[in-house]
């Protein structure tokens, strides 16, 4: 007895300091450069070291003192910000009843259409972009691009929002589906047998049962589109080095023109040996998944919203 | 008048053939049959969850199968009574006048006079979640009841219970539904529980009705070897029948019929009587071996091999041991004789 009693003991012990290191890595991995952030001669550092490489990006003399005196980051956070909602939004608006006649109804093919979102989620990014590129450029849909008179790929309407759309909605769906499986169907039938319709029934009964897992979907589709990096960069590239020519009055008027993607930026920083810069926009995108997770979560475990 | 004409439905692992039932207003009928038989998938198509491949659903003669649940005005308890969590006892019974947009004064007064008719007081500010099983059920009935539907379907309504609190709300349900002069139709798979409750019963098996009558018509003339077996008659024998007489084993009984060749003979085992006096030398009288003999609450239950072996229920309190020497005498009338049937 005593013997397993230690056993546990030593799992418990294992388990806690695992997790205390993992808590202890991650702390420092973000928290050791921290003084990277408010380095204000970062770029000019920069500056030598690609003269040295023979390099000169006129971009990189613009940017001197810290990363907040920048547009560039500026737009490139209201960018994601706002593609990220309008992914969210349309993921939200086709998931939730994808998920609803997933769960509900005998539909043909069905097993089809939940293996392929499922090997969607477990795809790397880099796939997704290559996959649409392909999609986009070629068949239909490179017809009905002509038709409109504009390209999707290498754009931000709606080229942005398709790349992130795609995990973001696969995301999103399992864990509506999910829901809606672990919610019992005869709550309905019954609800429906006393004179309800069918979206009343819906509204009054499953919903506020899903509400939980509804809320979670969308925590999941959200930080999932905002963290998309290689399916945006395949499929839409940098946008930064553009003449400003190039991108339309409703960019322009949103302040997204010469702008990149917050992720994609701190690869394009990083690549243009502009580490600290990269690492200042990585410690965004850290602080804004953070928040948004607990915002939504709280929202969603305390109904104030609903 | 619920009829049902020739219903036949497929859910892929299920099938529903060739259904046809009657019930009558105010009528309580009991759907029988094993696990798997489609009982719970018949009472589904009835209340309009699946739409039905051929045939028809009459309400008082208006056919209802094209239309959808919410419009059908058919009651439903399934067997997990599916209580809604997120809303009071009270507000689930409320649920279907709230769907029919009723005054709500209205509502109150019908869901109160529910909630004391079925002594439900002391709940109906709680969650369906905290219920006992019995609570659960008639906070499902109530809910099914406010709305008078013109039909009730009651999937297992008893099997969640223990065996007590089962006979005390078998004989409530029957209360209840003479009290509200209500149609009711009960699954169940135990005739004991049908015969409980039941005005006839409808007996199911793959997928399809095979009898129906009242439980005395169904016990004493079955159909077939299934009703027979299901009924639990215990002696069913093949045997050779000439019109007047059947053989079983080595056995050679009489009874009138208008078969000849292969048939199914089955008696009840409470049918045949045990006879004290020897000198009885009527037909159909046997001597045999007791071979077993078991002591149950109201009968003893006696294996007697007169080859074949035949079970006696035996109402008396006298004690049988094996090896004893008994009497039998088997009623001609009360020997079912079925024609066998291929399959």
């Amino acid at each position: 007895m005593s013997g397993k009693r230690r056993n546990r003991t030593i799992i418990n012990a294992f388990f806690y300091s695992f997790a205390g290191f993992l808590f202890l890595y991650s702390a420092y991995l973000f928290l050791s450069n921290l003084d990277q952030l408010f380095v204000t001669e970062a770029a000019i550092k920069t500056r030598e070291i690609t003269d040295i490489w023979g390099e000169d990006r006129e971009i990189l003399n613009q940017f001197a003192g810290g990363f907040w005196k920048d547009p560039y980051f500026w737009k490139s956070l209201n960018l994601t910000l706002v593609i990220t909602l309008i992914t969210t939004l349309i993921a939200t608006i086709l998931g939730i009843p994808t998920a609803y006649a997933l769960s509900r109804y005998r539909i043909p093919g069905k097993s089809v259409v939940e293996i392929l979102f499922s090997s969607l989620m477990v795809m790397p990014g880099s796939v997704v972009g290559i996959c649409l590129i392909v999609m986009f450029n070629y068949g239909p849909l490179w017809k009905l691009q002509n038709l409109l008179g504009f390209k999707f790929a290498h754009s931000i309407f709606p080229g942005m929002v398709i790349a992130s759309l795609v995990l973001s909605f696969a995301f999103g769906m399992s864990a509506w589906k999910a829901t809606f499986d672990s919610i019992n169907p005869r709550f309905e039938q019954v609800a429906r047998s006393l004179g309800s319709s069918r979206w009343r029934a819906f509204r009054t009964i499953t919903f506020p049962l899903a509400k939980s897992g509804i809320v979670a979907g969308i925590i999941l589709a959200w930080t999932r589109a905002m963290a998309e990096f290689s399916a945006v960069l395949f499929f839409c590239g940098t946008f930064r080095e553009l003449p400003a020519s190039r991108f339309s009055d409703l960019t322009k008027f949103l302040q997204m023109d010469q702008a990149d993607w917050v992720s994609v930026a701190v690869w394009a920083q990083v690549e243009f040996g502009n580490i600290e810069y990269g690492f200042a926009l990585a410690f965004v995108l850290v602080l804004l998944g953070g928040i948004s997770v607990y915002v939504m979560h709280r929202i969603g475990a305390k109904g104030y919203v609903w | 008048m619920i009829e049902i004409a020739n219903l036949n439905g497929n859910l892929g692992e299920f099938h529903l053939r060739d259904i046809n039932l009657k019930v009558n207003k105010g009528e309580y009928l009991a759907i029988l049959g094993p696990t798997g038989a489609g009982k719970t998938v018949l009472v589904e198509y009835i209340a309009g969850i699946y739409k039905s491949d051929k045939g028809n659903i009459l309400v008082d003669g208006e056919d209802i199968t094209p239309l959808y649940p919410e419009e059908r005005n058919i009651g439903y308890v399934p067997q997990d009574y599916a209580l809604f969590p997120n809303l009071t006892v009270k507000k689930n019974i409320a649920y279907g006048l709230e769907a029919r947009r009723m005054p709500p004064e209205q509502i109150n007064s019908i869901v109160s006079e529910m909630i004391s008719r079925l002594k439900i007081e002391y709940i109906q500010h709680r969650m369906p979640l905290n219920l006992s099983g019995g609570e659960k059920q008639r906070v499902a009935l109530g809910r099914a009841l406010t709305t008078e539907p013109k039909l009730l379907l009651l999937d297992e309504p008893l099997s969640a219970l223990d065996e007590n609190l089962r006979m005390e709300m078998a004989r409530k349900l029957r209360q209840l539904q003479r009290d509200v002069n209500g149609t009711f139709i009960h699954v169940c798979h135990s005739f004991e529980e049908a015969s409980d409750v039941a005005d006839r019963i409808a007996l199911m098996n793959d997928g399809t009705i095979i009898q129906t009558g009242t439980l005395k018509e169904v016990m004493e003339a079955p159909k077939n070897e299934f009703v027979a077996r299901f009924m639990k008659s215990q002696n069913i024998f093949y045997g050779l029948s000439d019109g007047s007489t059947v053989k079983i084993g080595k056995t050679v009984l009489f009874r009138k019929n208008p078969f000849k060749g292969d048939v199914l003979v089955v008696i009840r085992p409470e049918n045949i009587a045990i006879v004290e006096n020897e000198n009885n030398k009527g037909q159909n009288v046997f001597s045999g071996k007791v071979e077993n003999a078991k002591r149950k609450p109201y009968f003893t239950e006696i294996a007697v091999d007169i080859n074949p072996p035949f079970v006696i229920y035996s109402p008396t309190e006298k004690k049988y041991n094996k090896g004893d020497n008994i009497i039998i005498s088997i009623p001609p009338e009360k020997i079912v004789v079925i024609e066998k049937s291929d399959s």
